[in-house]
């Protein structure tokens, strides 16, 4: 396999999130990740402390220019995650349309990261650079329900408001939205969270095709960081495999996150001690040892077809 | 295996050069690995053009900061490569030392990359600096014979030589000394260079002893860039695992590094074409093609034990 992914995000010096997060498992399937680290942070902001540097506009296109030069800007998908800088985030714009125009496959996989829980986490001006010029070029959107309902305007009470604002952003641009958690009601009770994907699909006669699945995933009692960038990076892997499947892509991309995450709340919680609540540090996700959880995911959830 | 390496390195955008080149290894192994970026370019400098920033001392200081705020500057293993920076590598030393205090079983894992072929291809500055400072508090240590005459300031011309000169390495502090790569004839000809290593370790009765290997390498007529990485990287990884027996680290290690090596020549070959010397960026070592070799790699070469 010949992949090329070109990763725009945060790297931490310890911990996974960002860059972290995306690239090992990327690379143990197999992915030629080219990493462009938009900060240089100790650690995830989390913690009690943190320290660091960002990376501006103008040295990120510095970086892509040397890539440029030596004519080595050929990728097949590009990854985006959280983004706290307008102008950087324009800038990311700018080097997706070029790498769009020397690869017109190009899939562009973007979290929007703007907040979660009815409230924003990043300065409120993101929303429209999000709105207005990157979910338009997006190809594979994996906002959670907050984040669809600010890039839309429209408000998610029910399953029917979920697909309606999930084809709302089919028609800003990406073919394929996943929302990676709701508040909506399970079928399963208040133990499970539910998550939706809707996937176009243009068929050999012209017309378009909608396939729309739901997923319950069970709900962990802990703060992680770092997991909507491993679903991002994930879902990009297995969308690679199978582009036309939205059900299969989603079903191994969740039971690669129950696995880490399982792993990563058993190794916390024996860390922190009985009866303690885990500290970030305890935390962090169990990477390296998921290995084969990440190359071979057993499945452990069913997406249902709606 | 709970294992945590701090590496302080290059990262590049793309390839594999420092960081990029020791993390994936390392992490496919099973170790922890917290990385500092020591600069963030677009690639290496072999190609035609490379552009971007370098991490300062001062910055430096301020990463390894947040992580001690945090209480977690806990650290098995230190791995340092390429530096230009005099004041960035003191500032890692400062740093080294107080790890130990925090971990006195802290292996520091240092290639102190200076030049090759008789020339420094790093400022004249920092050899100072790794032969007085930073060399005193490596445990392990990978130079090339030009780097291993310039720290000792002995020359070397046969395996005597070699020897004698790691056993000066050795007092200066590491006490494991791999010279990876010499000028020194093979046993089994011109294809092949030569390599040693080095391991002092203390007996149960307060005695040292030392073991020796030699290792015969075949050639290859390329310029690859981050094998130097690769392989402390995989030392570090391999002497963990054997920590008593340098034979089996090294033949572990030189093996990982043909079977990259390996790989990534036949694949530069076929996108240059036939008869076409391949480029810099077709050069880019096979990193993630060559996982299964990294995590279980079959041994093709024997280190000879020295008896002298």
């Amino acid at each position: 396999m010949e992949c090329r992914v070109l990763s725009v995000q945060s790297h931490v010096v310890r911990g996974y999130v960002g860059n972290k997060s995306a690239t090992f498992p990327l690379q143990v399937l197999g992915f030629e990740v080219d990493s462009i680290n938009s900060v240089q942070f100790s650690n995830h902001t989390g913690y009690a402390h943190w320290k660091g540097q960002v990376l501006t506009a103008d040295e990120l296109n510095v970086l892509y220019e040397g890539i440029k030069l030596n004519n080595v800007n050929h990728y097949d998908y590009v990854l985006t995650g959280y983004t706290r800088d307008t102008s950087f985030l324009e800038t990311v714009v700018d080097i997706v349309q070029e790498l769009k125009r020397l690869n017109p496959k190009l899939v562009y996989v973007c979290d929007p990261v703007m907040g979660d829980q009815g409230s924003m986490y990043v300065p409120e001006n993101i929303l429209p650079v999000y709105r207005d010029k990157v979910v338009a070029v997006a190809d594979i959107l994996t906002p959670n329900q907050f984040e669809a309902e600010l890039l839309t305007g429209r408000k998610i009470s029910t399953e029917k408001d979920a697909l309606e604002v999930m084809d709302l952003l089919h028609q800003m641009g990406p073919d394929m939205v996943v929302l990676t958690s709701t508040d909506l009601i399970s079928p399963h009770g208040g133990q499970f969270l539910v998550a939706l994907g809707s996937q176009k699909m243009v068929r050999p006669d012209g017309t378009t095709s909608t396939q729309k699945i739901r997923m319950e995933m069970p709900k962990v009692d802990a703060v992680f960081v770092g997991t909507g960038d491993l679903f991002a990076a994930m879902l990009l892997a297995w969308t690679h495999h199978h582009p036309k499947d939205l059900k299969a892509a989603c079903e191994k991309t969740v039971s690669v996150l129950h696995h880490v995450i399982k792993r990563t709340i058993t190794y916390a919680n024996k860390m922190a001690g009985p009866g303690k609540r885990p500290s970030p540090a305890q935390l962090e996700l169990r990477m390296v040892q998921s290995k084969k959880d990440i190359e071979y995911p057993a499945i452990v959830v069913e997406a249902i077809v709606l | 295996m709970e294992c945590r390496v701090l590496s302080i390195q290059s990262h590049v955008v793309r390839g594999y050069v420092g960081n990029k080149s020791a993390s994936f290894p390392l992490q496919v192994l099973g170790f922890e690995v917290d990385s500092i970026n020591s600069v963030q370019f677009s690639n290496h400098t072999g190609y035609s053009h490379w552009k971007g920033q370098v991490l300062t001392a001062d910055e430096l200081h301020v990463l390894y900061e947040g992580i001690k705020l945090n209480n977690v500057h806990h650290y098995d293993y230190v791995l340092t490569g390429y530096t230009r920076d005099t004041s960035f590598l003191e500032m890692v030393v400062d740093i080294v030392q107080e790890l130990k205090r925090a971990n006195p079983n802290l292996v520091y894992v240092c290639d102190p990359v200076l030049g090759d072929h008789g020339s420094m291809y790093v400022p004249e500055n920092l050899h100072p600096v790794y032969k007085n400072k930073v060399v005193p508090v490596a445990d392990i240590i990978t130079p090339n014979q030009f780097e291993a005459e310039l720290l000792t300031g002995k020359n070397i011309s046969t395996e005597k030589d070699a020897v004698e000169v790691m056993d000066l390495l050795h007092k200066m502090g590491p006490d494991t000394v791999v010279i990876t790569s010499s000028d020194l004839p093979s046993r089994l000809g011109d294809r092949f260079l030569v390599s040693l290593g080095s391991q002092r370790t203390l007996m149960p009765d307060g005695t040292k002893s030392t073991q020796r290997v030699r290792m015969e390498i075949p050639k290859v007529d390329a310029v690859f860039v981050g094998t130097g990485d690769l392989f402390a990287a995989m030392l570090l990884a391999w002497t963990h695992h054997y920590p008593n027996d340098l034979k089996t680290a090294c033949e572990k290690t030189f093996s990982v590094m043909h079977h990259v090596i390996k790989r990534t020549i036949s694949y530069a070959h076929e996108l240059a074409g036939p008869g076409r010397k391949p480029s810099p960026p077709q050069l880019e070592l096979r990193m993630v093609q060559s996982k299964a070799d990294i995590e279980d790699p079959a041994i093709v070469m024997e280190a000879t034990v020295l008896t002298l």
